[in-house]
């Protein structure tokens, strides 16, 4: 057992990213990053135009999309769907925290 | 890959036995089809990208693992050679095992040889594929020569930290199983400690990436990285969105009625807060940047949420004084809910 120690790269909406980092760090091919694109499930932060830029956080994005794609074995357009599917539930649940943090705790600390 | 005779040491542990048919939840003479449909049931149901479950990735590593072997024939035939055997039983595959199924663990060093111990089931069926050298797979002498690279594996590590390790940093310790080839060119796992700086301007949901902090490649390929999700436990006093914080401050009717100062902590310490008059409950009051700091720069702010608080109870002096505004007032809270009805009907 070792132990190391070094520093750290945030992953989030203002750090950049091209298609080739995305690629290289989930496992998915240029073609299949571009039909994520396609689909609507990946937005690059430039978009129309090109050559597209990403934020960091798209990282996290198209390595779920590879995870997914290789552990349940779906085809791009189930993928796609997937995806945005799951973005709708973190979107969605991110509203719901905000919220909760929001309202008072009534009753819980009375 | 050449088998090394070993010298079974005493400090290594002996295999444990999983029992990958009872883990898909299929019998041990399940078609190929039964096996795909059982695995994925069970990866919709607990994949750690879809599944709230807290115990679903290990049920869904387990249910990958199992379904790794028992889709592919060869391994499939392998591991029903090694017999039944209950779920954590120790065991080690014979001699006879070794000698038929050429992984890079054993392919029959002769008596007493073993190397099988120290590693795990997916270990073992791993090396099937990693150029192992399993009987008509992808393994023997020319793949020996020109090895293919494969890069480390990656890591997916939740980071559970306090309110306050985010808002100053804070270095956590991540334990790390960790494939390694030893002295002898055999892999093994092992068990290391990462020890990963957060620095200041983490909040939930937030994702560090550790380059190339995972495992190491093999034959030039890249070394893996750690990616840490950031978690932060419950606080007792703040809620967090995001970068910012929500606190709830308690007034007395008369406070919220004629404005007070009050004393609010903040992560930074306490700060003098001035509530204006007539102040109503779920009321936010901003304390500019006293939230969590940010990572490109700046911080979050703080809210504190009025909450008017009764007292528990009233002594006759305060129902009299309470009487007495009752009678001299003409408010009424829910005219709006009248004016309301009325216009329904």
């Amino acid at each position: 057992m070792y132990i190391e120690s070094h520093n750290v790269l945030w992953l989030d909406a203002t750090q950049p990213a091209t298609i080739n980092d995305l690629v290289a760090l989930s496992g998915l091919v240029e073609e299949e990053v571009c039909e994520l694109v396609f689909a609507g499930a990946l937005v690059p932060s430039n978009y129309p135009q090109v050559p597209w830029i990403f934020s960091a956080d798209c990282v996290v994005t198209v390595r779920k999309a590879s995870r997914l794609r290789d552990d349940l074995e779906l085809d791009s357009h189930a993928l796609a769907l997937t995806l945005q599917l799951l973005e709708q539930v973190r979107t969605l649940e991110a509203e719901l925290s905000k919220l909760r943090a929001q309202r008072p705790a009534f009753g819980m600390r009375d | 890959m050449a088998f090394t005779p070993n010298t079974r040491s005493p400090r290594s542990l002996p295999m444990k036995f999983k029992d990958y048919y009872a883990i898909l939840g299929v019998a041990r003479t399940a078609s190929e089809d039964e096996i795909k449909k059982a695995y994925r049931n069970l990866a919709r149901k607990y994949h750690p990208d879809v599944s709230k479950d807290p115990e679903g990735e290990e049920k869904f590593k387990d249910a990958a693992e199992a379904y790794a072997t028992l889709k592919d024939a060869e391994k499939r035939a392998a591991y029903d050679r090694l017999g039944s055997h209950s779920a954590g039983e120790e065991f080690q595959p014979s001699q006879d095992w070794g000698d038929q199924f050429k992984t890079q663990f054993g392919d029959g060093g002769g008596p007493g040889a073993s190397s099988f111990d120290g590693i795990d089931l997916s270990d073992l069926f791993a090396s099937f594929s990693r150029g192992g050298g399993g009987r008509g797979g992808m393994g023997g002498a020319e793949r020996a020569h020109t090895p293919r690279p494969i890069p480390g594996e990656d890591y997916d590590v939740t980071a559970l930290i306090t309110l306050e390790e985010a808002y100053s940093g804070t270095t956590v310790g991540l334990n790390l199983s960790v494939p390694t080839v030893d002295e002898r060119g055999q892999m093994k796992r092992e068990s290391r400690v990462l020890e990963a700086r957060i620095p200041k301007g983490a909040t939930a949901g937030q994702r560090l990436r550790l380059r190339g902090q995972g495992s190491k490649g093999f034959n030039g390929g890249r070394d893996g990285d750690v990616y840490l999700n950031i978690a932060l436990r419950p606080h007792p006093l703040y809620r967090v969105d995001g970068h910012d914080l929500y606190i709830d401050l308690p007034l007395a009717p008369w406070e919220a009625a004629l404005g007070t100062t009050v004393v609010v902590p903040t992560l930074a310490g306490r700060v003098n807060l001035k509530v204006a008059a007539a102040i109503n409950s779920g009321q936010q009051l901003r304390l500019a940047k006293r939230g969590l700091p940010k990572p490109g720069g700046g911080e979050g702010d703080l809210f504190a949420v009025v909450k008017i608080v009764m007292p528990p109870e009233l002594s006759e002096r305060e129902q009299t004084l309470f009487k007495e505004l009752a009678d001299a007032s003409t408010f009424n809270p829910r005219s709006s809910l009248l004016d309301e009805a009325h216009h329904v009907h």
